[in-house]
């Protein structure tokens, strides 16, 4: 088990590391920088330019600011973000925070739903049930994550039930605690419906087609011919059969929601690392969007080094290979 | 059962007859064969009785009747759950196949005991090590932990076994249970059902299309053709029928009966041999089934034989016993650690277009959606052979060779039969005018007729193509009638090397364990050399 996972976490952390490397030299490779969108502007001379470029460390070679890039984590900084004035690391924690606030309970509220439903849709196959859930997720498969926002603002705006956006109320800052949870649980209603139901479709789908497949196998027909029951069948012999490219899809989707995330946060004004990117980029603030990036690249390792842990528990013929 | 008869509609609106009128009666207690070639409505039988056909099965008339009153077929779903595994239990053909592989042998036995009875979870685990002991299984305790993949056949067919009975059931259906399993092991699962039977009072329907495996064990044997019963009586009753079908599913060897094997002609001395084989060893790295702890498996230890061209040497041997690694490593698919595999003197460094096998099971080794042409002459362009029309010619005349209408040259793999899906892979075999054709078990998916006619055939084309065979089987049907000399392996040794005629008076335990078995199963041919 420690060998597997050891083994599981140096690769993610390769990854990363090579992630990493590529988003710099991707970064760079771009032409301009923050200093160079300054003097569009036509205030500074040459000389201050360069004198500015010497200060931030510009001018030196690829690996030297890779590498001092990279040694600024150790005192907490991964860069310097020159249009707030502020370590990058400090402006995008927070963002993190709001984003995993955002996307762990859609993440964890689709499976909820999807799993069950994918089940009971293979356990009905061909039946009018099936046919239903087949029709909604070709539905939700083809809506735009931007129009179901725009169907959430649109909500909000005729109901007056849920904020239009932000994570909180004005002049809640010396409510008490719990007050403050209810006023952001109520911010988190309409974002997070809009990522769950846009990351709904695929979870069933794949649950549905990977449960139908194990249904059709000889070990499931003949459990079912020991009588047991439907539920039995369904959940303790069918789902962990069928689990094994599921969990690769959990990995995978926390992917997905990072990018839907992306456009909800955006639209609905959560102050998640969405909008902050979007900013950065437009003013060439290199390394909030690299730290944007690399944070988003972080959850993506995660998760799948969080699916390898859940394959090696669930899958006893992977605990014997490794 | 009374007058069962069941269709299946095809997708395309056809009705097809499964079963026609089909009685039969099963005193409590006793045993039913059912005999049948594939194909005959054996399978569809069990499943109806178990109400398990599939969504496009109807039954059309006819009733089942279990203990005095009930029909089967009017009881909801809920009665007819609580029927299966507690009343009717089955074991079906595949034991590979039928148990789930991610669950512990442990839950898989006692989630039946607990779907019918209401058992502490303690309690059930005590049974399931009871019934895993009835079923032979020296230390249950530790296979209550062992996943379905850490077993062999025999032991997956053993658990497979004891999930069957473990709510002590009054009638057990075995569909096929023997047919996967090499011959001692086929054997070993034929006592412990005998043993069983006798204690639990067991009523059983044998469904197999070996009539000689059940003939100690069956009261009475009921017969099926296209959905039909044909025959009724006792074992040695239907031994007597002039029926033409029944004695070809009880004497499947009389097809070709006319062939008994010749001795085999030396090479002349300075001639090289076809095939040489040169101290072949090979291991593989496995972990231990219960500690955990790396061990190497030796599956080939030092093994040197030469065959001469235009031969046929059938190996023989248990599972497990290196055969099927012996027959990849001269295939050229896996390398062998140690020793050399020479053909024509050549030295065999990776698969090449004269040596071709044939694998296990063809219906997996054929890509479904590939049409029988592209399967046949997909060999011949990889070798780069012939022009497109070239190829297309020799595909039907292939298709002819091998018995296959050249008509369906178009149809695709999945749309053949078993029988015919083996015609499909002999045909792309030859596709490349290969001189050794290595059979790895090639005809064991098939039954005892359709094995009889295809060895039939391969004799047939041996004459006319100059080929030499290397058959490989766990069991010894037909042994006495092709092979010109036989190849004991087992733990990866060759035992000895003998004719069929010699087998009998062997006195090597391996051999002498392969052919008991092989005798008390009445292995069809193996009567001609005893």
């Amino acid at each position: 088990m420690t060998r597997y996972l050891i083994r599981r976490l140096l690769q993610a952390l390769l990854l990363l590391a090579a992630v990493s490397v590529l988003l710099f030299a991707l970064m760079q490779a771009a032409p301009g920088d923050y200093l160079s969108e300054q003097r569009l502007a036509g205030h500074m001379s040459p000389e201050a330019m360069q004198a500015l470029r010497a200060k931030y460390g510009l001018d030196q070679t690829f690996a030297v600011r890779y590498f001092r890039w990279i040694a600024s984590l150790s005192h907490g900084e991964l860069g310097y973000s020159v249009s707030y004035n502020e370590p990058a690391l400090q402006l995008l924690l927070p963002r993190v925070r709001n984003t995993l606030l955002l996307t762990l309970p859609a993440l964890l509220i689709s499976w909820f739903i999807g799993v069950p439903l994918g089940v009971l849709a293979a356990s009905r196959r061909g039946g009018w049930l099936d046919r239903i859930f087949a029709a909604g997720n070709g539905f939700l498969l083809a809506l735009p994550d931007v129009l179901l926002c725009l169907i959430a603002l649109l909500i909000a705006l005729k109901t007056q039930r849920f904020p239009a956006g932000g994570m909180s109320s004005p002049d809640l800052s010396d409510a008490a605690a719990t007050v403050r949870m209810k006023d952001l649980i109520w911010h988190l209603w309409l974002p997070v419906a809009v990522l769950v139901i846009g990351a709904l479709a695929p979870i069933m789908l794949h649950v549905r087609s990977s449960v139908a497949e194990v249904m059709d196998s000889t070990y499931f027909r003949a459990a079912e011919g020991h009588g047991l029951r439907p539920f039995t069948l369904l959940f303790r012999h069918a789902l962990p059969a069928a689990a094994n490219p599921l969990i690769s899809l959990f990995g995978l989707s926390i992917a997905f929601l990072l990018s839907t995330s992306l456009v909800v946060e955006v639209i609905l004004s959560w102050p998640g690392l969405g909008p902050m990117l979007l900013e950065a980029v437009m003013a060439r603030d290199v390394f909030v969007v690299l730290g944007s990036v690399v944070f988003s690249t972080l959850f993506l390792v995660a998760g799948n080094f969080f699916a390898d842990v859940l394959l090696y528990v669930f899958d006893p013929r992977i605990r014997v290979q490794s | 059962m009374l007058g069962l008869s069941i269709d299946y509609l095809s997708w395309r609106g056809q009705r097809i007859s499964a079963l026609r009128n089909v009685s039969m009666e099963l005193p409590a207690g006793k045993v039913l064969g059912v005999l049948g070639e594939s194909g005959s409505g054996k399978s569809t039988l069990s499943r109806a009785i178990l109400q398990l056909l599939p969504a496009n099965a109807e039954v059309s008339s006819g009733s089942i009747g279990f203990h005095q009153d009930k029909d089967l077929l009017s009881l909801t779903r809920q009665q007819m759950r609580a029927i299966r595994g507690a009343g009717i239990a089955l074991i079906s053909q595949e034991p590979a196949l039928a148990l789930n592989p991610v669950l512990t042998i442990g839950q898989q036995i006692s989630d039946v005991l607990r779907a019918h009875r209401s058992v502490s979870k303690q309690e059930a685990m005590q049974q399931t090590t009871a019934m895993l002991r009835e079923v032979g299984f020296p230390e249950p305790d530790r296979l209550l932990q062992a996943y379905p993949h850490q077993l062999s056949g025999g032991q997956r067919q053993r658990a497979a076994i004891a999930q069957a009975l473990i709510c002590r059931p009054d009638l057990l259906i075995a569909d096929e249970p023997l047919s996967a399993l090499d011959t001692i092991t086929q054997v070993e699962i034929l006592e412990v059902l005998h043993k069983l039977k006798d204690e639990l009072g067991l009523a059983v329907i044998f469904i197999t299309q070996n009539a000689w495996a059940i003939s100690g064990l069956a009261d009475e044997l009921v017969v099926m053709r296209d959905g039909g019963v044909v025959a009724v009586g006792k074992f040695e009753e239907l031994a007597r029928s002039t029926d033409e079908y029944v004695r070809g599913l009880i004497f499947p060897e009389k097809s070709f009966q006319n062939q008994v094997s010749k001795p085999l002609q030396r090479a002349e001395p300075g001639s090289a041999p076809l095939l040489r084989v040169q101290q072949l060893s090979k291991k593989f790295l496995q972990r231990h089934l219960f500690s955990g702890k790396k061990f190497a498996v030796q599956a080939l230890r030092g093994i040197s034989f030469e065959i001469p061209e235009g031969s046929t040497i059938a190996i023989i041997g248990r599972s497990g016993s290196g055969k099927s690694t012996l027959a990849r490593c001269i295939a050229g698919f896996e390398k062998a650690d140690e020793g050399g595999v020479l053909v024509h003197g050549a030295p065999v460094r990776g698969p090449q277009p004269h040596v071709q096998l044939i694998f296990q099971d063809a219906g997996t080794a054929l890509n479904p959606s590939f049409t029988a042409e592209e399967l046949i002459s997909e060999p011949m362009e990889i070798a780069g052979q012939g022009t497109a029309r070239e190829r297309r010619e020799r595909v039907l005349s292939l298709m002819r060779e091998v018995g296959l209408d050249p008509e369906s040259a178009r149809r695709h793999a999945g749309e053949f039969s078993g029988g015919q899906k083996q015609r499909l892979a002999l045909a792309r075999a030859l596709a490349t005018n290969p001189a050794l054709l290595i059979l790895d078990e090639s005809l064991s998916g098939l039954d005892l007729l359709l094995q009889a006619k295809m060895l039939k055939l391969l004799l047939d084309l041996q004459k006319s193509h100059g080929l030499s065979y290397l058959h490989i089987c766990h069991d010894l049907n037909f042994i006495g009638l092709f092979a010109n000399e036989v190849i004991v392996m087992d733990e990866g040794r060759v035992v000895e090397r003998v004719t069929p005629a010699e087998l009998p008076s062997s006195t090597q335990p391996a051999t002498r364990a392969l052919m008991d078995a092989g005798s008390r199963l009445h292995a069809p041919g193996l009567e001609a050399v005893l």
